[in-house]
């Protein structure tokens, strides 16, 4: 177990700049994800900490100690692959032990370790077979027991789970993040998949172009997003953004979409925002609701929208509606929206909006 | 070689009639040149000028095999051209994906040194036999199996590399990876992970060098002549006859048929990329 | 059985065992290590005999005079100025030419035929591509034995199919030993375009076909705007390589005709092989090599390097 320091990481690869000076420090024990587009840098930043890639500048420290010249070898980190890598040619008793092979340990060792790993996933009777007879979750936990059983400094993860259907992935992530809470080894997890992220994470590190667009606490990232980008990529369905004017009056605050004003609560009116600044509006789908009762509650805003078409997904409804002439998506209750074209009044939370620069896309 | 599924467009197969007429037509090509050296070799030579020809012959015979074998030094040939094709086809096929490894997975020189090996493959050999025969003289290998077994090897270089190229490219890398991170060398992710993984690879390439070294004829030709002479060599002895010779000619040729063509059957499925060099999958 | 739940974690395996020093050295320098020998091989037995054979095309080699003078280019004039060489050359070119076209032509053909899949196709296909492992010298046999007067059968079987006495000298005459060259040449490489242009026609999308028929295309368009452009590709590699191999023609020669009558039947390698060794002239041999290395080569750039790209195809 260790921490993990990397300070100033570059990465090219000819012209192509995939990783542009990275800063993170993850502190041992800790699940970390990274996540991002793809191209985002982020399978180069974890290969590059495995030592698979080569750093083109910067540090990367495992432990304490600088690792730069290491061969992957020397690192005693642990990769699953997103495509399993499982040896072919090999049972999965071996697959398992291959590693424990390389540090020379004693058979009966190697032997030992592997069955308490194989019980600890769950596969002892798999043992004896080959790759190709296990299935895709089979597969996906052979190559975790791969790992595990050397309990290594760290774990990484590349999009570990993107082969596996929907069902099976859902109950791999469970185990996964099961297995953290056990072994509790520090963990770098790369995803394109928010929802991973999210449910995985004690911290998301959210890249993009190269670089960490923001890093925090899956719900820090989500409920105080520090650029569009982020408030775009975490959440589904997405976060609407309205055009705006931000309106200051003395101690009073408002935004002007188009002829609609919508006043700011107190809390939300000293934010950093000059009088008549272009902004976006980020409107979560949630933060949307029919409005109910005679007035809205404090922090909200009632606003008259035109639905313009309407997703059901059960219990649930996502309506795209008009809003002061801008698209915004609502989550409503089933019921409360029928057909397009429908007028509704939408009760609207100006507490958890989100409020971004127009120009630089940063949040205010 | 694939085949195409049933329900393959009608629109330009050419009509059945003239399919089949086509394909028994170079059938009857391919077949007879092979039947009538066949039918030469169990002949007895009183058949040999009687008209019209003898395409069954009544009493087949054995004389033929027993002098190309014996009275032409055919059997020392075959003996020389099994020791020489093996030794450069080992020889090949492990230099050869030794290089092909680390073209594939590290790019090693870039471009050229790829296309450099490559352009080896079509220099006319005529260019390097001759200082070679100098060279061989002077070095005292000429006319030993050694110096046959270097050629060879450098001849059937190029296609194996680009041959175990090509397989090293389609196959992921990511379980050398693995074995990397697993905490075994380079070496070692090579040798115990990608080898056995490109088993079927090495083998097919082993064919072909193998089949190159065992048809080849002007290297031998070249740079042996008494001691290491290859099997193709021997019809030197054939060259110019006038009647006699016709049969043990045959026998030789049939003889020396046997292994390559029945490796080559084998390893079909690997024809394409072994005849492209790797570039066309098949 | 434990219960998942409890689970006490592992002994960290830590990292491996240090390398030795000479392990360090090649896991540091591995991939130079892994291409060393062949390339070592290809220096030692191609590069310095190129080299080598540079230097004696400018002195004199040959055994006959002792001693090595510098001639300059004398070694270069005496080919380019010996008809027999052009002549060679010319014969290579026609030969090779004639014969690659014979041999696509054939083996489109036979690809064609033998796309759809039927009864008996695999023994068929095996047997199409016998050729492609025979030696040179056997298949120059094998047409030695069929041609030949008066042993070969082919002049009885002609006489029978004409109805009137065939008695053509194929391997002595003029312009009959070029047709019998050019059929064992045919016999031996169509099966190689017959091989690729079949692997290029099976990779064609089917349901391009399916679209054009249901846009009623006739199969001759079918064939022009769809199987032609596919196969492209596929056809420029075949000649290519075809090419390549065609102008080194020697094996058969020296089987069938041996060069004769007289010099009739000299490809560029036939020439050079006879200068060198039948009348020992190595030096004008080498220089002449040197000529024909550097037409190859020419050849070799323009067409290979734009092929053969493994990760496109």
């Amino acid at each position: 177990m260790a921490e993990v320091k990397i300070t100033g990481l570059h990465k090219r690869y000819g012209a192509f700049h995939a990783v542009k000076g990275i800063d993170l420090h993850i502190p041992d024990g800790e699940f970390t994800v990274l996540v991002g587009p793809s191209g985002c840098g982020k399978s180069t930043l974890l290969r590059t900490i495995a030592g698979l890639e080569e750093a083109s500048g910067g540090t990367i420290e495992i432990g304490g100690q600088v690792v730069n010249d290491h061969r992957p070898r020397d690192r005693d980190v642990a990769m699953v692959f997103q495509d399993y890598a499982l040896y072919p040619h090999m049972t999965v008793a071996n697959n398992i032990g291959f590693g424990l092979k390389a540090r020379k340990m004693p058979r009966a060792e190697v032997e030992k370790r592997v069955t308490e790993a194989a019980r600890m996933l769950g596969i002892t009777q798999l043992l004896d077979r080959l790759p190709r007879q296990l299935s895709g979750g089979q597969r996906q936990r052979v190559a975790i027991g791969r790992a595990i059983v050397r309990n290594p400094r760290v774990f990484l993860f590349d999009e570990p789970l993107s082969n596996l259907d929907a069902q099976l992935r859902d109950e791999m992530r469970g185990e996964i993040k099961r297995l953290h809470q056990e072994i509790a080894t520090t963990i770098i997890y790369v995803t394109h998949d928010q929802i991973e992220a999210m449910t995985l994470a004690d911290r998301i590190v959210l890249m993009r172009d190269g670089v960490i667009e923001q890093q925090g606490a899956p719900l820090d990232l989500f409920e105080r997003p520090a650029t569009t980008f982020v408030a775009g990529f975490l959440g589904s369905p997405k976060m609407s953004f309205l055009p705006g004017k931000f309106l200051r009056d003395g101690s009073a605050a408002a935004i002007s979409l188009g002829d609609v004003l919508m006043p700011l609560p107190p809390a939300r009116a000293s934010i950093a925002a000059a009088d008549g600044q272009l902004i976006l509006l980020g409107l979560r789908p949630e933060h949307l609701s029919r409005a109910e009762g005679p007035a809205p509650v404090p922090g909200h805003i009632r606003q008259e929208a035109v639905v313009d078409l309407i997703q059901p997904t059960g219990s649930r409804s996502y309506a795209t509606l008009r809003l002061a002439g801008a698209p915004a998506m609502a989550e409503l209750q089933a019921h409360d929206v029928s057909r397009p074209g429908e007028r509704l009044a939408i009760d609207i939370n100006m507490n958890r909006a989100s409020i971004f620069d127009a120009q630089t896309q940063r949040a205010l | 070689m694939p085949s195409r599924p049933k329900s393959f467009s009608r629109r330009w197969r050419l009509a059945p009639i003239l399919r089949f007429a086509y394909l028994a037509f170079f059938l009857l090509f391919v077949l007879v040149p092979i039947y009538w050296m066949f039918n030469t070799s169990i002949k007895p030579s009183d058949d040999y000028l009687a008209i019209p020809p003898v395409w069954f012959p009544d009493a087949p015979t054995l004389v033929h095999y027993e002098a190309a074998l014996f009275a032409y030094r055919g059997l020392e040939g075959l003996i020389n051209s099994l020791i020489i094709s093996l030794s450069a086809t080992v020889l090949s096929a492990l230099l050869g994906t030794l290089m092909a490894y680390s073209l594939a997975r590290y790019n090693t020189g870039g471009q050229h040194l790829s296309f450099w090996v490559l352009s080896q493959r079509f220099l006319p050999p005529v260019g390097i036999v001759l200082p070679l025969f100098l060279i061989y003289r002077n070095l005292g290998i000429h006319d030993t199996r050694f110096g046959l077994i270097l050629a060879y090897t450098m001849f059937t270089l190029p296609v194996s590399v680009w041959m175990m190229f090509a397989y090293f490219r389609q196959m992921p890398k990511s379980m050398e990876e693995a074995a990397l991170v697993d905490g075994w060398t380079r070496w070692q992710a090579f040798w115990r992970v990608a080898v056995p993984l490109a088993a079927p690879g090495i083998v097919a390439a082993a064919v072909f060098a193998f089949i190159a070294c065992w048809t080849e004829f002007f290297f031998a030709l070249v740079l042996t002549s008494r001691n290491a002479f290859t099997l193709p060599t021997v019809f030197r002895a054939f060259i110019g006859f006038q009647g006699a010779q016709y049969g043990e000619a045959a026998a030789l040729a049939i003889v020396s048929l046997g292994p390559s063509i029945v490796l080559g059957v084998l390893a079909q499925k690997h024809l394409v990329r072994g005849l492209t060099l790797g570039a066309v999958r098949g | 059985m434990a219960d998942v739940a409890t689970i006490i974690p592992m002994q960290t395996a830590g990292a491996p065992p240090k390398l030795s020093r000479l392990g360090a050295w090649t896991e540091r320098h591995f991939k130079w290590v892994l291409v060393a020998p062949a390339v070592g091989l290809i220096l030692g037995l191609s590069i310095y005999p190129l080299l080598f054979s540079l230097v004696v095309s400018f002195i004199n080699y040959d055994f006959q005079v002792p001693g090595h003078a510098f001639v300059g280019l004398r070694n270069f004039k005496l080919v380019v100025f010996d008809p027999v060489a052009r002549w060679s050359l010319v014969l290579t070119a026609f030969l090779s030419g004639t014969s690659v076209i014979i041999e696509f032509v054939l083996g489109l053909l036979a690809a064609l035929a033998m796309v759809k899949s039927f009864r008996g196709r695999s023994i068929v296909m095996s047997i199409l591509i016998v050729p492609l492992f025979i030696s040179p010298v056997i298949v120059g046999q094998a047409w030695t034995l069929l041609l030949q007067r008066p042993f070969g059968p082919t002049n009885y079987v002609l006489s029978q199919l004409l109805g009137h006495e065939v008695t053509i000298s194929w391997l002595t005459q003029a312009p009959w030993l070029y047709i019998s060259l050019i059929a064992a040449d045919v016999w031996q490489w169509t099966p190689f375009m017959f091989v690729i242009l079949l692997a290029g026609l099976t990779s064609i999308p089917q349901n391009l076909y399916e679209a054009a028929e249901l846009d009623g295309v006739s199969a001759w368009l079918a064939f022009r705007a769809i199987t032609l452009p596919y196969l492209m590709p596929m056809i420029l590699l075949a000649l290519t390589f075809r090419l390549l191999d065609a102008i080194r023609m020697f094996d058969t020669i020296f089987i069938m005709t041996g060069g004769g009558p007289g010099t009739q039947s000299y490809t560029a390698s036939y020439y050079l092989y006879t200068v060198g060794f039948t009348q020992f002239h190595l030096s004008q041999a080498t220089a002449g090599s040197w000529l024909f290395l550097i037409f190859t080569a020419i050849v070799v750039t323009l067409l290979v390097r734009r092929l053969l790209k493994p990760e496109a195809v």
